[in-house]
């Protein structure tokens, strides 16, 4: 038998704990664990931003991260996003915009989104696209994803418009 | 009552051509949802398949013991197993086979408690194969001297379709251009985010429940019976929400199957789930095609005659993909008024993956054919293209030579529209002139066109839909559509016609059409359907909700039915919008008179269509609709890279129902599009997969997706709900062609084979150049 | 199967040198590599996993006695964005731009692009022209001992390097370049970036009244491992870089590249795009 880690870390703002084989990718411990099946798997390899996720405040392809290297880290979740107070602003965008239609790629889309746009408030349609460039998306063309990403980063600017 | 004479009036106003938002979004949006993907089921197992992995062979040898005695495995089968569960358009595929057909053929089965066990179990599994010689090509298999690859299909011919009209060797010869060439519409896969999945449960009644992606829930109870060898009927079918779709659930893939007949042996549910790898090789494909299409004109550009003699690489099995010729047809004899037509079609069977439906259906392949021959008799008859096109253009009134009434036509509005909203003529001269100029960038404009059902397509006995809607004593709507909803947005346009009809909010209406057993029937989305088909058939119902209820209003309020409508939740003075009592209220009443009375309606649409019929001469949809594209690019003439700078679209769409859904599903069609004329493609050597994966199969990304101008052309389809038509095809079907026009515009190269890759192109143009002076 | 024994993630480089030499172990830092690569089976794990991605003092970018020197665990969106990196080798942060996705930047460390050693490997070619060299930790003699390795003899072929099996790549060294240094990094592909190259080529100098000297020039995805264009650089060195010499050039990058057909591109593509690419990166250097 494989080895057996245990491993602490917070989890969408709870600290958490569980263990692991050593190989057991993180998409895994938190869509079979911690049932936080939001995260989704659409290749396994890192091509498609379906299974985004954000480790200390930066995204990566939860399908690539050993769930070994979880410890200690803090990790958010698509469902992490939402606050008491409902969804955030950038979930709310898509919802407004139309940007989701089957809708499998948005939580990769919107974690990868909501960080962009944490990183730089007032980003432009160009970075936008260049930021979302490891997210695919079969249904929508990513117009509206777009649409919904520089409506976010309007609100940011001036809070008028 | 001086309270209710002061009530504010409820002004008229129309849901029709909002934004709505769909109702499933914020689930979505939130992480929510659960997809068939994340479903689990108490003391569900996980099945596996075994891949043959080889394009053509004879087992020689299977050995299962080992696998079967791995701890955690409940199950094995093979192809033993399925003798004579024959299903599929001419029953040739089985769930598990015995003899390898293609790379992907399913060999064995595993059902295990999880999935790594699964697969540790099929590594046990020992097969010894004997290869044999395979067919790859449809001219290969075509020849007389081919190996046969079924004893039962001469000349490994699959499906055969022809239609003619007029006399084609005389049409020629009054010809004074006629272009001729071969196109290759290539393999490509629908690429659903979420992968193939399905889970099955039978019930100790022996009824099974299949949870599934499927998009046509009750044709697929009968495709899916004989491959379990029990009856349609002890089939429930529920379909969770689905990661896409395009097409490519709408036939039974042998993962189905194999799911429920693990099911049936373990007495537990078995989930089956693809990797993405697996999703590439075992997924079905977009149909190629070998077209040899022949366009003849006058000098004045009037067209002549339009043939097309097409091979179709049927692949190893026969599902929907080799019956493109339906729609093919169609774009050959009605893409411009074509006075005599040729056509024929033949599937061979080869030892490739097969095709099933995919997004464009047909149209895609044909499209590219004709719009490019267009693009070139334009120029050979020395004509502004924009001019040409319009020249040859239907009418409203017209008829197709097979009878696709045009009831209302706008190309020709159409293609004034996308041609003045780009400056196309303009820019094609001036981009023309500037083709042999030195210069690394070149930029091109190209336009293409086509037509395709808008009003379904009555390929089956029906193309109807069943509708049952009910207002509770809340005035909550629920509605239990068979319109299946893939992410193409039906729920929001359902919920919006019911909150046109009733004066409901949108919130308060509830759409139920996710399980068999309950809703009614419907054919599937497919054939730009449902928002006509479901859009009618919702229209209908609640319209007959509203009738009942403004029955019961004039009885509790004397006045006149005719004179009140219904707004804002209430039940209003059509004239002034005064509102006289408030909807639930109303409904509570009905409900609880003496002579109670609950409002629950039914209704069944079908389309005024004719059945497709053997002839192929039939309005066989309740209306056809037309799309222009104009593509402008920029082409690296060293790289071959095309960047596309900007895309104008003109549509008639008949009416906007949802702005929002619709503009979404003309982006996302035209991405599709592009994938297909850019970058996406099924490398095959002789039947093996060599890129299965988003690496080297490569979607349009989203920095590569350009700008859109659309413009919407409503022509009020008088069959249509508020006058619209089926519109998500049309964009994935004229894109590409509309960029190889680009393309030649640009640089003087002309691609018959898709996809324009970055290599294909610089080789083009270098030879190109290489071969002036 | 390979079972694993043994999962380690040491804080410092003495605890990690000295499980590599106890035994084999697969080393890993961001996962983005060995994750797929063990998923499909393609590469195995030892009986002992590694993750360096915590050692203390082996990631940043510094300066130091006229060198740049970059940490093994740096990722490769740390030196996309890095100060010093943008003034003194905007090269690498232009090969970083262009580096897989978002996500992926932000956990592939430039260590590991350098030792996954494909020929293929973005941030190797730029590192090439900047003659960069690698340090190579191990354990003997109770202490880390070093030894440094110019990248360029670093790869041997596909993903086979001269590191030993107890080193550990610790630090990518370049002589910080003089303020005449040019340099250009050019890959294949209408993507911005999520795209593996189908051709790479670098170029740099020190680039001085119309003469390149010291001329580096590298390409990627033409040869078993990511190259030095060595033909090409003599053809350029000391010279003034004129049409001729640009033509010569690219008539040299012919001895240099052994391209392949592939999946992803047939040779005659992979040939035509070294000689355009180098072709619009000399233009380039002579324009600045």
């Amino acid at each position: 038998m494989s080895v057996e880690i245990e491993i602490r870390f917070t989890l969408n703002g709870r600290p958490v704990s569980a263990r692991i084989g050593p190989t057991m990718k993180t998409l895994t411990l938190l869509r079979e664990q911690f049932g936080l099946s939001g995260t989704k798997y659409a290749c396994g390899e890192g091509e498609c931003g379906a299974c985004t996720i954000r480790v200390d405040g930066k995204t990566q392809n939860s399908c690539l991260m050993f769930a070994a290297d979880c410890d200690g880290r803090e990790i958010v979740t698509i469902e992490g996003l939402k606050t008491p107070a409902g969804m955030n602003p950038v979930q709310k965008a898509f919802v407004e915009h139309g940007a989701v239609q089957c809708g499998f790629c948005m939580p990769g889309m919107i974690m990868q989104a909501d960080y962009l746009l944490g990183n730089n408030p007032q980003l432009t349609r160009q970075e936008a696209q260049r930021g979302l460039e490891g997210n695919l998306c079969r249904c929508t063309g990513y117009t509206k994803v777009l649409d919904a990403v520089e409506s976010v980063a309007r609100q940011k600017c001036c809070g008028q418009c | 009552m001086e309270q209710k004479a002061a009530a504010p009036a409820i002004a008229r106003k129309t849901l029709i051509g909002q934004r709505i938002k769909k109702p499933d979004a914020p689930d979505k949006a939130s992480g929510k949802t659960r997809y068939i993907n994340d479903m689990a089921l108490p003391q569900m197992l996980h099945g596996k398949v075994l891949f043959a992995g080889r394009p053509h062979a004879r087992i020689v040898r299977l050995d299962t013991s080992a696998a079967e005695k791995l701890p955690g495995v409940h199950a094995v089968l093979t192809g033993k197993d399925a003798v004579g569960l024959n299903f599929g358009f001419v029953r040739d595929n089985v769930p598990l086979k015995s003899i390898v057909r293609c790379e992907h053929d399913e060999i064995a089965a595993v059902a295990a408690e999880s999935e790594d066990i699964a697969r540790q179990a099929l590594k046990l599994i020992e097969v010894e194969y004997e290869d044999l010689p395979g067919i790859f090509a449809p001219e290969d298999g075509a020849r007389a001297d081919a190996p046969l690859l079924r004893d039962n299909f001469p000349g490994n011919k699959s499906l055969h379709f022809a239609f003619k009209h007029g006399d084609v060797a005389a049409a020629e010869a009054a010809s004074d251009f006629i272009v001729d060439s071969v196109f290759r519409p290539h393999h490509v896969t629908h690429c659903c985010m979420g992968t193939s999945c399905a889970i099955a449960d039978f019930d100790d009644n022996g009824k099974l429940t299949i949870w599934t992606q499927s998009q046509y829930p009750y044709n697929y109870k009968m495709d899916l019976a004989p491959a379990l060898g029990i009856q349609p009927g002890d089939i429930r079918v529920i379909q969770p929400p689905v990661g896409g779709a395009f097409g490519s659930k709408l036939d039974v893939y042998p993962y189905e199957p194999i799911a429920a007949l693990l099911a049936k042996k373990t007495g537990r549910p078995v989930k089956v789930m693809y990797s993405r790898e697996e999703e590439f090789k075992a997924s079905p494909t977009r149909q190629p095609a070998v077209i040899h299409m022949r366009t003849g004109c006058k000098r004045d550009g009037a067209l002549t005659f339009r043939s097309a003699d097409v091979l179709l690489d049927n692949g190893a099995y026969t599902s929907w993909g080799p019956t493109i010729p339906v729609i093919m047809m169609r774009t050959t004899s009605g893409h411009y008024r074509v006075p005599v037509v040729d056509f024929k079609a033949q599937a061979i069977y080869t030892n490739n993956p097969y095709a099933g439906s995919f997004r464009g259906y047909g149209n895609v392949q044909t499209t590219w054919a004709t719009a490019q021959q267009m693009d070139m008799l334009a120029d050979m008859v020395d004509l502004d293209p924009l001019e040409f096109h319009i020249k040859n253009a239907q009418k409203s009134g017209e008829y197709t030579p097979q009878k696709s009434f045009l009831r209302e036509c706008a190309l020709a509005e159409c293609l004034e529209a996308a041609g003045k909203a780009s400056d196309y003529s303009r820019k094609r001269k001036e981009y023309a002139a500037l083709r042999e100029t030195p210069g690394r960038y070149k930029k091109g404009i190209g336009l293409a066109s086509s037509i395709h059902n808008a009003g379904g397509a009555k390929i089956h006995k029906s193309d109807g839909i069943g509708t049952i809607l009910k207002v509770d004593d809340y005035a909550r709507v629920t509605v239990i559509s068979g319109a299946s909803e893939i992410g193409q947005g039906i729920d929001a346009v359902i919920t919006l016609i019911v909150a046109e009809e009733l004066g409901v909010p949108l919130e308060h209406v509830t759409l139920v059409n996710n399980d068999s057993d309950i809703a009614p029937w419907d054919v599937g989305v497919h054939a730009s359907r449902t928002t006509f088909i479901a859009g009618n058939g919702t229209r209908r119902a609640a319209q007959k909700a509203k009738a009942q209820i403004l029955q019961s209003a004039e009885k509790f309020l004397g006045e006149a039915a005719e004179t009140l409508e219904l707004r804002g939740g209430h039940v209003v003075r059509d004239a002034c919008g005064t509102p006289l009592i408030k909807l639930d209220r109303l409904l509570r009443q009905m409900h609880f008179q003496d002579e109670p009375e609950l409002v629950m309606v039914t209704d069944y649409y079908e389309p005024k269509s004719e059945p497709e019929g053997a002839s192929h001469i039939s309005d066989h949809s309740a209306a056809y609709s037309h799309a222009v594209h104009v593509a402008e690019i920029t082409v690296d003439t060293l790289t071959g890279e095309i960047e596309v700078d900007r895309i104008t679209v003109a549509q008639d769409v008949g009416r906007v129902i949802n702005r929002m859904g619709l503009e979404g599903q003309i982006e996302g069609g035209i991405a599709i599009g592009l994938g297909y004329a850019l970058s996406e493609n099924m490398q095959l050597e002789r039947g093996l997969l060599k890129n299965p994966s988003f690496r080297d199969y490569k979607l349009i990304t989203a920095p590569e997706m350009p700008p859109l101008d659309m413009h919407f052309i409503e022509s009020d389809c008088a069959e249509g709900p508020y006058g619209a038509k089926g519109i998500s095809e049309l964009p994935t079907i004229v894109i590409a062609p509309a960029i190889a026009n680009a393309l030649y515009n640009a640089t003087g190269v002309r691609l018959f084979d898709p996809p324009l890759a970055p290599e294909k192109v610089a080789r083009a143009i270098a030879d190109l150049r290489q071969s002036r002076p | 199967m390979q079972e694993i024994t043994t999962y380690l993630a040491p804080r410092s480089l003495n605890e990690a040198a000295q499980a590599m030499a106890a035994g084999d172990v697969t080393v890993f830092c961001g996962g983005t590599d060995l994750a797929p690569q063990t998923e499909s089976g393609a590469r195995q794990h030892s009986a002992c996993l590694m993750n360096i991605r915590r050692i203390e003092g082996l990631g940043g970018i510094e300066e130091k006695d006229g060198d740049i020197r970059i940490g093994a665990l740096t990722t490769v969106s740390e030196i996309r964005r890095h100060p010093l990196i943008a003034r003194v080798a905007p090269i690498l942060a232009e090969a970083a731009e262009h580096f897989a996705s978002d996500q992926i930047r932000n956990v592939a460390s430039i260590g590991g692009n350098i030792c996954n050693a494909s020929p293929a490997g973005d941030m190797i070619n730029p590192l090439l022209v900047l003659d960069a060299a690698v340090e190579l930790a191990s354990w003997a003699d109770g202490a880390v001992q070093k030894r440094s390795v110019p990248l360029e003899n670093f790869f041997t072929s596909p993903r086979r390097t001269v590191k030993r099996a107890e080193e550990l790549l610790t630090t990518v060294v370049f002589r910080k370049p003089a303020a005449d240094f040019v340099g250009r990094f050019r890959k294949s592909g209408p993507r911005p970036a999520l795209e593996i190259s189908t051709v790479s080529v670098g170029v740099g100098g020190n680039f001085s009244a119309g003469v390149l000297r010291n001329a580096r020039v590298a390409f990627g995805s033409v040869a078993p491992t990511p190259l030095r264009a060595r033909h090409v650089e003599v053809v350029l060195e000391g010279r003034r870089l004129d049409a001729d010499v640009i033509g010569a050039a690219l008539v040299a990058a012919r001895d240099d590249a052994r391209p392949i057909d592939d999946v992803r591109a047939s040779a005659w593509y992979r040939s035509h795009l070294v000689e355009v690419f180098l072709e619009e990166a000399l233009h380039h250097v002579r324009g600045n």
